[in-house]
């Protein structure tokens, strides 16, 4: 199979941002070939900026044009503009080298495209700049040298520099969640049996779309990262895990993985897989359960965990396209950068009351309040929900983004901050979560299944005017200590860190009142 | 009711190395595949602290079998547990044996791996309390009328609870006619009322690891998670059931019953009685004849799947 055509290189060449939440692209696409046969026009991936999509960049002699929410008559225009020799006359035009592999990003000063120069795009690079199956792309910015084929002549060295790096796992649905990842290699490769690669992509919460967001742009910084690892652990098998109805990450994975294997040996198979669009599918061990089979999807007992006892028992290695980007980031011998303790950069999707969603990549020593310039929240901020659906609610986002940072402030890890404005009444927000946690949980253990029922129950009473704060503390600490897996250990997040930040919010509604004044069903 | 997820992949090109017997390929019992408990390497001894006593227990043990050899200093209830049968559990999950330990914190003893050298507590304030929290959890989604139940006197919830000292449930008992799940009296051999299971299980293993039946089936998410039927019955008449009754010998709760025995260890209230404890009842459909204990569901699939009838065959009405 042919690699894609790539758009790194010279001569004048058309992006065109295909994928996100943007159906627009595609005919963009055809519009812009159509009107040229000169011009090199390229599709490449989102850039996780909505409010910029449909995104078409112009590129001549080192110098791109960005121009956000393009028309069919727009793009047309840019192409012959540019088959005529010169650049559209756009906002935002910025000058960069001529070979850049990376996305050259507009400054922050540029009217709608600053959301481009927010945090630093470093495993983001690559989104929206190169062709996201082309190999030749991909090459250019490893200095030709794919991950993998070093990898192939010196596994050691792989996971030594994960392990000396003490990269951490980022994300739900990792074997190593907030916990150095080389822990997890070791006993993959010190447990009897053929380990597995899986890339765990399978991420129901809309909000969290970062690793979509990846698979559908720079897949080959994940998989190439992914098949590293897969020969630092000398495993037989890449599997990359999907949700059903992401048709384009699975189609551009796919994509890259017939490259890669085109371009070199394939010697380690990748396989793009598919499981439910349920929430719970991408608990990890949820998502082996789908990926064998299973009629039914419900969390495995542990420990002990993956690595030992994975896909068919198989020690098996498990991480988002999150983790598996960083990884990449430290085998190119890149500097890293944010704290030592949880080096490297997060991604972020910023969401709720906002114009557009918007996905940025923050070094772990910068904190959350730098997201603001990304979007345009509608009011002022009121709460800020951290770490996906079961995060934590906080007034303030004076928060390091590093694991620890995160943790400390006992948000959560998911990476999406949900921002909220004055009309949202807190209380009915964590007993939504709650509600979430009730209807979504996979049946399994006690403190889950029931403990979310109760849950419900005791901020009913709330309403009807009793809140007792220490029976929900101590059915919280109990789920949250309790449950076999992340899903019921995080459901309670919501209300306790409201309890905590938004106390007077809670009283008031047992007085029959809702500040914010959006409850009406407040018993007085 | 069944949620059974129809995109769900098998994995095409990926070597399964766990043993399956064709016998039971096709069994769907709707729960994980769990690991194995042990992780200590065979032929060894873990040698381990419960309450400041030394214990040592082999290879295989759990934190459960640990604290059993001890005088603990607090009553670990492990509710779910049932160590009788290999093939059985652990499934832990009603996580009323937590206990603490130094190095893993809180964590279930039924099912936590004995290791050398670990320093277990089950005295702790946070063990004691999700103990007790999560008991209190099973009870709340519990139809406690002992009275009229048929394991009265022979019931693990009620032995848990009684010795756990539960006075008043502090989430109170699930009380609630509109909500009741139907008793299902279709089977003239096993009774199900669903308002008492707690999930545990051990009826689908049973049934499906150590009889080989594959008629049980953990089905549903969330709230309406409940036992069901492989072949997708509403009733246990309908199911492909051979009345061995394993099922209801290893049901710590009322939630099985042989039919002779639902109304055996009930105290004798005119006019109540544990068919008519919750309102509504399912009955066969038309009593049909029924000379042996499988039901006629099992004799179609028998005689579908085209195999000659054998000796031991039960007739049916087929036939
Ligand atoms: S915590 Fe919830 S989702 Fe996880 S195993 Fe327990 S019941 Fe299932
Ligand atoms: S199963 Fe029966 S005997 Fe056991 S606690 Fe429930 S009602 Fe009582
Ligand atoms: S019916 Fe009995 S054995 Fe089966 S899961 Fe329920 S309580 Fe356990
Ligand atoms: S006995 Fe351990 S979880 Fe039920």
């Amino acid at each position: 199979m042919a690699t894609p055509k790539g758009a790194i290189g010279n001569g004048p060449v058309v992006r065109v941002a295909i994928g996100g939440d943007h159906d627009a692209g595609p005919e963009l696409l055809r519009a812009a070939r159509d009107a040229t046969e000169d011009v090199r026009v390229v599709a490449v991936g989102p850039t996780g900026a909505d409010s910029l999509a449909p995104l078409v960049l112009a590129t001549q002699n080192g110098t791109t044009a960005f121009v956000p929410q393009c028309t069919v008559a727009n793009v047309t225009t840019i192409v012959e503009t540019l088959e005529n020799g010169s650049l559209p006359d756009t906002a935002a035009t910025v000058e960069h080298d001529p070979g850049a592999t990376s996305m050259p990003t507009p400054p922050a000063a540029i009217d709608t495209t600053a959301v481009l120069g927010v945090g630093s795009r470093r495993v983001l690079g690559g989104c929206g700049w190169r062709a996201p199956a082309s190999v030749a792309d991909y090459r250019v910015s490893r200095d030709d040298e794919l991950l993998a084929e070093r990898a192939i002549d010196d596994p050691d060295a792989v996971h030594e520099r994960v392990a000396d790096a003490a990269l951490r796992g980022r994300g739900r649905g990792d074997g190593s969640t907030d916990a150095p990842i080389s822990g997890v290699w070791t006993t993959a490769t010190e447990t009897d049996g053929k380990p597995v690669v899986v890339v765990n992509a399978n991420e129901a919460d809309d909000h969290a779309r970062a690793d979509r967001l990846l698979l559908e742009s720079a897949p080959l910084a994940v998989l190439d990262a992914a098949l590293a690892t897969a020969h630092a652990v000398d495993a037989t098998d890449v599997l990359v895990y999907t949700n059903d109805a992401e048709a384009l990450a699975r189609e551009r994975a796919q994509e890259a993985a017939d490259a890669l294997a085109a371009d070199r040996d394939p010697d380690i198979p990748i396989q793009v897989v598919a499981g439910p669009d349920a929430y719970t599918a991408g608990e990890m061990t949820m998502a082996l359960e789908a990926m064998e089979g299973n009629d039914r999807l419900e969390a495995r007992r542990r420990p002990p965990g993956p690595d030992q006892y994975g896909l068919y028992g198989r020690p098996t290695v498990i991480h988002t396209p999150r983790t598996f980007a960083q990884v990449g980031q430290a085998l190119a011998d890149n500097d890293l950068g944010g704290v030592p303790g949880d080096p490297g950069t997060r991604l972020f999707t910023v969401a709720g009351d906002v114009d557009a969603p918007a996905t940025i990549e923050l070094p772990t020593d910068a904190t959350l309040a730098d997201v603001r310039g990304a979007v345009a929240l509608d009011g002022g901020l009121k709460t800020a929900c951290v770490g996906g659906r079961f995060g934590g609610l906080t007034r303030d986002l004076d928060v390091p983004a590093s694991a620890a940072g995160l943790r400390g402030a006992r948000l959560g890890t998911n990476g999406v901050i949900e921002l909220f404005d004055e009309s949202t009444c807190t209380v009915a927000l964590a007993g939504q979560r709650a509600k979430l946690a009730r209807e979504e949980n996979c049946g399994r253990c006690v403190p889950c299944r029931e403990g979310s029922k109760q849950l419900v129950e005791l901020l009913r009473d709330v309403y009807d005017g009793e809140y007792q704060d220490g029976m929900l503390r101590e059915l919280a600490r109990t789920m949250r200590e309790t449950s076999t897996c992340e899903f019921g250990q995080e459901a309670s997040r919501p209300v306790t860190t409201a309890m905590e930040s938004f106390e007077p919010e809670f009283r008031a509604h047992a007085d029959g009142r809702c500040p914010s004044g959006s409850c009406d069903h407040v018993s007085s | 009711m069944s949620t059974d997820q129809s995109s769900t992949p098998r994995v095409p090109d990926v070597e399964n190395p766990q043993p399956t017997m064709p016998l039971t390929e096709d069994i769907r019992p709707g729960t994980a595949n769990d690991p194995p408990v042990e992780t200590v390497e065979p032929d060894r001894t873990a040698t381990l602290t419960v309450d400041g006593e030394s214990v040592t227990v082999s290879a295989e043990s759990t934190l459960l079998d640990a604290t059993e050899e001890t005088d603990t200093d607090d009553y670990v209830p492990a509710l779910c547990s049932y160590d009788e049968h290999d093939e059985i559990g652990p499934r832990s999950e009603c996580r009323t044996c937590m206990v603490e330990t130094e190095e893993h914190g809180v964590v279930p003893s039924c099912s936590f791996p004995a290791q050398d050298g670990m320093t277990v507590r089950t005295d702790t304030t946070e063990a004691s309390e999700a103990r007790d929290v999560n008991l209190d959890l099973l009870l709340s989604n519990h139809n406690l009328r002992c009275t009229t139940c048929g394991k009265n006197g022979r019931c693990e919830l009620q032995d848990v609870s009684i010795e756990n000292d539960v006075v008043e449930p502090r989430y109170g008992v699930f009380d609630d006619r509109d909500a009741y799940e139907p008793l299902d009296d279709s089977s003239p051999f096993i009774q199900i009322d669903r308002n008492k299971c707690i999930l545990c299980n051990r009826c689908v293993e049973a049934c499906n690891d150590v009889q080989v039946e594959g008629v049980l089936r953990i089905e549903g998410s969330g709230e309406d998670t409940r036992i069901g039927f492989q072949n997708d019955a509403e009733t246990m008449m309908d199911s492909t059931c051979v009345s061995c009754g394993h099922c209801a010998t290893v049901c710590p709760t009322g939630a099985l019953v042989e039919q002779g025995l639902t109304d055996a260890a009930t105290i004798p209230l005119p006019g109540f009685t544990q068919e008519n404890s919750i309102g509504k009842t399912v009955e066969a459909e038309n009593d049909r004849f029924q000379p042996g204990p499988a039901t006629p569901m099992k004799g179609d699939q028998k005689s579908e799947s085209a195999a000659e009838p054998t000796a031991e065959s039960p007739p049916t009405e087929d036939d």
